[in-house]
């Protein structure tokens, strides 16, 4: 526990806040600042104007599988790792920057929006702490993706290089789709 | 071209990448070394350099900044036209989260 400062305070505050912002549940909040419930509900209001949801956290580690959350949050995932080789931030930094980095870099993208919210994200990073899931490289691209662990991974093929049949047709992605072809058709 | 462009092209270049590289460092350090692809040390060296500094450096025939990729990323970002822009550029950024940085040796 650390000792309470009013600058270590401060900066406790300022972590909260970032984390809020970028749509932290409360569990995450007490788990990672040292600052009471209380105050953490307080500072919740004020900055969303609504009370957290309440409820329990998503555990399942199966999420991370499936196509496009296994892409998004291997792509967190590599930066995150990134970060820990190549800086000496502390846990917390260094989630809050890793998932602005993939927001920066899901976001950039036309018709991009964000599947592994921040919660999400830091449910996989215990995971991974916990050995639950693990990194394995593709075997076409070497690139690294999100997988249980002890499962088969010798000629793992990750989801890009070998989408499966009818990825990305969902009905909401139809729907945007075809949205985006009739305002291209309407020249607008 | 003749030598003389050449040469105030690439002394451009390198003002704007070392201005570039400065400012990101002061905005957010961790997420500059995963930009630019540089080691904590080098992103304090150019983060603390004075202006004169950045001149003088700039001021070099040769070009600063290197190429970040290996054959692999190149070909899956060439290639991969066929998925669709957003999947391609993902992909290009797991590879690229997986590649070391540049260190001063």
């Amino acid at each position: 526990m650390a000792i309470k400062t009013v600058i270590g305070e401060t900066q406790q505050v300022k972590i909260a806040s970032d984390l809020i912002e970028m749509g932290a549940r409360l569990q995450l909040l007490q788990e990672e600042t040292t600052l009471s419930r209380e105050r953490l509900l307080k500072l919740y209001k004020e900055i969303r104007n609504e009370s957290p949801s309440k409820g329990m956290l998503p555990y399942s580690t199966d999420w991370f599988i499936s196509w496009l959350p296994n892409i998004h949050s291997s792509l967190f995932m590599s930066i995150y790792q990134f970060l820990v080789k190549n800086t000496g931030a502390t846990e917390v930094q260094i989630l809050i920057s890793a998932y602005r980095l993939y927001l920066d870099q899901v976001q950039g993208i036309e018709g991009g929006e964000a599947v592994l919210s921040i919660t999400r994200a830091w449910s996989l990073i215990r995971f991974f702490n916990a050995k639950m899931m693990q990194m394995v490289s593709c075997r076409e691209c070497g690139g690294n993706f999100v997988a249980h662990t002890n499962e088969l991974h010798v000629n793992y093929v990750c989801g890009i290089c070998h989408p499966p049949a009818r990825a990305g047709k969902t009905n909401a992605r139809a729907k945007i789709t075809s949205q985006q072809l009739n305002l291209a058709e309407h020249g607008i | 071209m003749n030598t003389m462009e050449l040469q105030e092209g690439i002394r451009d270049l390198n003002l704007t990448y070392l201005m570039l590289a400065q400012q990101m460092i002061k905005q957010d350090k961790f997420s500059a070394i995963f930009r630019l692809g540089l080691s904590e040390d080098i992103v304090d060296l150019i983060g603390g350099l004075t202006p004169a500094q950045i001149i003088k450096m700039a001021s070099s025939n040769m070009l600063l900044c290197s190429f970040r990729f290996d054959e692999n990323l190149l070909l899956n970002m060439v290639a991969d036209y066929s998925k669709s822009r957003m999947m391609a550029q993902t992909h290009a950024a797991i590879l690229m989260a997986s590649q070391n940085v540049e260190t001063v040796a």
